[in-house]
């Protein structure tokens, strides 16, 4: 009877516990992060009698967590790299926005400009033709200035948010480091905290968020944390420190490095996942790469246009002036260097100018030049002295001062400082070289047919202006006097093949006769009607210039709006890929480890009813306690 | 399976919003009328916009470079039907006067009238656009092309010409330098030119000639000398008698290739000359013949002979003149033509663009409704399944 009654006071007590847990699941039903908790019932040890064995109650063995780690791990990678792609998405986006104004992009400013040089064509002499070329040079020039400060303002609000990010994992890291100690304390004292283990792995969610996480449980019931490729950030109840360090050519650009009692060591590159690989990726493959294709295209421009007004004559019969200043190439030594070489770089080649940036070190008594984005090595000719630079990329690299130390490297962005130093030097419309610097004219008693081109001055710093002219010894052979007599070109005649000499260059077509001459003379300020420096300048503009030859100016800046465009839209499918990623396994986690409100209340039933069965029971063992006491009573 | 009632809530809240994400983005597109709001929507079709816009822009570019040389061209044209018609008048004058019976007097009248037509002419040649451009300049269009020095005139201009671009492949000259227009005209009959010498005593004239044989042609400068009034013969310039016979008064004279007619009545020593010609300016040709005119001391032979050569080189000048007008007229037609196919050019460009960034109404409204009955079914959905517990049942 005794039995009964502490049977019956057991299931009472377990019932009772069984209905805390289940109003407790209730009361989390919308906490996030919370597991649902399941109450773990037992069958207390029989007693043997002499009729067999006989129970003597349940027992209540503890309450335990629906979790699963690996549901959990699959949640936070999907949301690393959701939040990976989605940071990149946004980043790129703007860009992305900037670029493509339709109409007022930069491919129709360049169009634009083209359409002043074609105007121009029209009426060479007209100021309002002039003024309207140079009011279109003004208007390029800001929209790839304002484009410059554009990139820098968003890179320098990506800078602030990596730094933010590195105090919120921070943060996070002590937080976790704080519960593992707990949680160890609480396990070596026989209890499983399930409230604590939540809090964590809410945390490491957290975290996941801002880079990719790692865990491995220990033994002790205390968890460590990795990021990105496999950086400790906490281990056990210890958090490691990250900190955003200046980067070693840049200081304005933050790395991310690990802090401990030996020093700062740097982390960058382990970095992958989360919103901080987000920002690392945006800073590397849409940034810097925007900004340097915009400086290629500036250089473009600059080079391009500036070359044909040195080859023309101005509106008061001076030799043209460069419109267009353009930024320098961006050298930077590492803040590690040890010895003292500067180095002077300048561009020299165009068609051979890339917009990657290039590393060069001094290794082993040699300089050896990377290309930094490709990561490949660059033949480099040349001995790096003022007498024979080291040419390559279309640059040319002059190594000064001290001697370099060992290890020492420089950081060379061929046009990174381009667009922000782009800038219209022309001043008044009468600068702009319309006409050649020199006009070509037929003899009146040529009798062949030979008609001759406009010259083009193709070497500005070779023509020896004066009067030349081009005659024909015979109908197949030419020969090209200058004023004194002296013959500086000869040659057979094949029509249409340029003649070329002192920097300058004519076509001849058709039949000349033997005899016959053609005056190619200095233009004077009279000459102020030509054009054919105008439409020389046109065609350069829109002939392949860049990258080999294979890339003219606008479908650079075309390419530049396209890549951008693909590498967001690319960002943004897979930031949608792995949102539906991490939904789904976010839903397979809470199915395991959520709370579902029909299936507590039907425990809440089940455990109600089994409490009011075992109240019966005792009751039932008092009922049979009377019987036995009647029973003795009347006995 | 159990299902979480949270995430049946988030995940039923996620849905929703992505529905009505979707449903804002196509309302934009259909309020914007614009599918391609950045290259991330569709990088492959904003290049191509991108690429398709430059040229509809340049295309626009050409028609107003071609607008532009026209009305250049155009005013060219006006200036040398105002110079042929001068010329056609200084032709008729120049016949009238090359009658023997005319008197001093009339010729003089007859030069005098010349001077007028030579000062037309004169003006149409330094025609000016209305910003003040020399139209027969060549590059050098600021500068008067020709400037007049007693009776000289002198070519002052450039002899380049402006291109201007007014197709992707095709340019026209803005112009065409007065050098070539009115300087460099062929003299006497394009292949030689004649003359009668200057101490000639006899009535003898000679005319401008022609080629019969051109391969036969050696250049030189010949003189045809009479020894007696019925004998002549022709040497080069080295001595040699190239030709000789008896002289017949109309009848051709031919060496080397060529022919001249001597008529009238030479004397004795008399002489003539064929020189291979050069280039005469159309003002020059008027002034000699102004001079000629003007003469008192010129034989009658001598006169006849400068009228006919006069009257030559202006038939040369006037169908070198009609030359450049037909030319001229060629790109005057090739500009409306380069204008009439960038219309078309411009049609079809306009029409890719538009398809490839302007909102497909259509499609848009479609898509509208069905984004629509999806946010509605699942709104529904869900206020029904949610009011769904079992709490509800428990009293």
């Amino acid at each position: 009877m005794g039995d009964i009654l502490s049977t019956g006071v057991s299931g009472l007590l377990a019932f009772q516990q069984a209905l805390d847990v289940t109003s407790n699941n209730i009361a989390n039903s919308s906490t996030p992060g919370y597991s649902v908790e399941n109450i773990n019932l037992t069958p207390e040890p029989a007693q043997g009698t002499a009729g067999g064995y006989i129970g003597s109650g349940v027992e209540v063995q503890g309450v335990t967590r629906s979790y699963s780690e690996l549901l959990a791990q699959q949640v936070r990678s999907s949301q690393a790299s959701y939040a990976s792609y989605n940071t990149l998405a946004t980043q790129a986006g703007q860009i992305d926005n900037m670029l493509s104004g339709s109409g007022t992009g930069l491919t129709a400013s360049l169009q634009s400009f083209v359409n002043a040089l074609q105007t121009l064509s029209t009426s060479p002499a007209s100021t309002a033709s002039r003024q309207a070329l140079l009011s279109q040079a003004q208007a390029l020039t800001q929209q790839i200035n304002s484009y410059d400060s554009q990139i820098r303002t968003y890179g320098s609000g990506l800078e602030q948010q990596i730094g933010v990010d590195v105090q919120q994992v921070n943060s996070i890291a002590g937080g976790i480091a704080k519960l593992n100690a707990q949680i160890a304390t609480d396990i070596a004292g026989g209890q499983t905290p399930n409230q604590l283990m939540d809090q964590r792995d809410k945390l490491i969610d957290q975290l996941s968020q801002y880079v990719s996480v790692t865990t491995s449980t220990q033994s002790d019931g205390s968890m460590n944390v990795y990021i990105g490729s496999g950086q400790a950030l906490v281990t056990g109840g210890v958090p490691q420190q990250l900190a955003t360090i200046a980067n070693e050519y840049n200081p304005t650009e933050s790395d991310i490095g690990v802090t401990s009692a030996g020093g700062t060591t740097n982390v960058t590159s382990e970095i992958s996942g989360g919103e901080l690989g987000g920002l690392l990726s945006a800073r590397s493959q849409v940034l810097a790469p925007a900004q340097n294709a915009l400086g290629l295209i500036s250089v473009g421009l600059a080079t391009i246009v500036n070359q044909q007004q040195a080859s023309g004559m101005d509106l008061t019969g001076a030799q043209g002036q460069p419109m267009f200043a353009v930024g320098p190439v961006q050298t930077d030594p590492s803040s590690h260097n040890t010895g003292g070489a500067t180095l002077s770089v300048t561009r020299t080649n165009l068609s051979a100018l890339t917009a990657d940036d290039y590393r060069l070190s001094y290794t082993g008594g040699a300089w050896q030049l990377k290309d930094v984005s490709s990561g490949q090595s660059v033949a480099v000719s040349g001995a790096g002295t003022a007498a024979s630079p080291f040419q390559a990329a279309g640059l040319s690299i002059v190594v000064g001062g001290a001697a370099a130390a060992n290890g020492d490297s420089y950081l060379i962005q061929p046009t990174e400082a381009a667009p922000a130093g782009l800038a219209l030097l022309l001043t008044s419309p009468v600068q702009i070289a319309a006409a050649s610097l020199a006009q070509t004219g037929a003899s009146a008693g040529n009798s062949g047919s030979g008609v001759i081109s406009a010259a083009s001055i193709t070497a500005p710093a070779s023509w020896v202006p004066g009067t030349y002219t081009l005659s024909f010894t015979s109908p197949t052979q030419y020969q090209v006097t200058n004023s004194g007599g002296t013959v500086v070109a000869s040659g057979a005649y094949t029509q249409g093949q340029p003649i070329s000499f002192a920097g300058a260059q004519v076509t001849v077509s058709g039949a000349p006769a033997a005899g016959d001459s053609f005056t190619i003379a200095s233009s004077t300020a009279a000459n102020s009607g030509d054009n054919s420096n105008v439409l020389a300048m046109i065609g350069a503009l829109s002939a392949r210039t860049l990258a080999g030859g294979t890339t003219s100016l606008t479908s650079a800046a075309n390419n530049l709006v396209t890549q951008v465009g693909v590498t967001t839209q690319q960002a943004q499918a897979n930031a949608s890929a792995q949102q539906s990623v991490n939904q789904d396994a976010a839903t397979a986690r809470s199915n395991l480890s959520g709370v579902n409100l029909d299936a507590e209340a039907a425990k809440m039933l089940q455990y109600q009813q089994a409490y009011q069965a075992m109240a019966q029971v005792i009751q039932a063992s008092g009922t049979m306690f009377n019987s036995l006491m009647d029973a003795l009573k009347y006995g | 399976m159990t299902i979480s009632t949270l995430t049946f809530q988030t995940n039923a809240l996620a849905e929703m919003e992505a529905l009505q994400t979707a449903l804002t983005q196509t309302q934009t597109e259909l309020s914007t009328g614009s599918k391609l709001p950045n290259a991330a929507a569709d990088p492959a079709a904003m290049e191509q916009v991108n690429q398709l816009n430059m040229t509809l822009a340049a295309s626009q570019q050409y028609v107003s470079n071609g607008t532009a040389a026209s009305a250049n061209l155009q005013l060219e044209q006006s200036a040398l039907t105002t110079a042929t018609n001068a010329l056609q008048s200084a032709r008729d004058l120049a016949v009238e006067a090359n009658n023997s019976a005319l008197s001093l007097a009339d010729r003089q009248d007859i030069a005098t009238q010349l001077q007028q037509l030579q000062n037309a002419l004169l003006g149409a040649a330094n025609s000016t656009d209305p910003a003040g451009n020399y139209l027969f300049a060549g590059t050098a269009s600021g500068t008067q092309p020709f400037a007049q020095t007693g009776s000289a005139v002198s070519y002052q201009g450039g002899s380049q010409v402006n291109q201007v671009q007014i197709a992707p492949d095709q340019s026209i000259s803005a112009g065409d330098a007065g050098n070539t227009v009115f300087m460099n005209i062929p003299a006497g009959n394009g292949t030689f030119s004649t003359g009668a010498a200057g101490a000639n005593t006899g009535s003898g004239s000679i005319d401008t000639g022609s080629v019969i044989n051109a391969t036969a042609w050696v250049p030189d400068s010949y003189t045809i000398a009479f020894t007696s009034p019925t004998q002549y013969q022709v040497t080069n310039s080295g001595g040699t008698v190239v030709a000789s016979g008896n002289y017949a008064s109309g009848s051709a004279i031919a060496f080397a290739g060529i022919k001249v007619t001597v008529s009238g009545a030479p004397a004795a020593g008399d002489q003539f000359t064929v020189a291979p010609a050069g280039k005469a300016s159309v003002f020059s040709t008027i002034a000699n013949l102004i001079t000629t005119l003007n003469s008192t001391s010129l034989s009658s032979g001598q006169v006849t002979t400068q009228i006919g050569t006069a009257l030559r080189q202006i038939d040369n000048a006037l169908s070198g003149f009609g030359y450049v007008q037909a030319s001229v007229g060629g790109r005057l037609n090739a500009v409306t033509a380069a204008a009439n196919s960038a219309q078309t050019t411009q049609t079809e460009l306009q029409g890719t663009v538009s398809q490839l960034s302007s909102t497909d109404y259509a499609a848009a409204v479609t898509q509208l409704s069905t984004q629509e009955l999806a946010l509605q079914a699942a709104q529904q959905s869900y206020a029904s399944i949610a009011k769904l517990s079992l709490f509800n049942y428990i009293s």
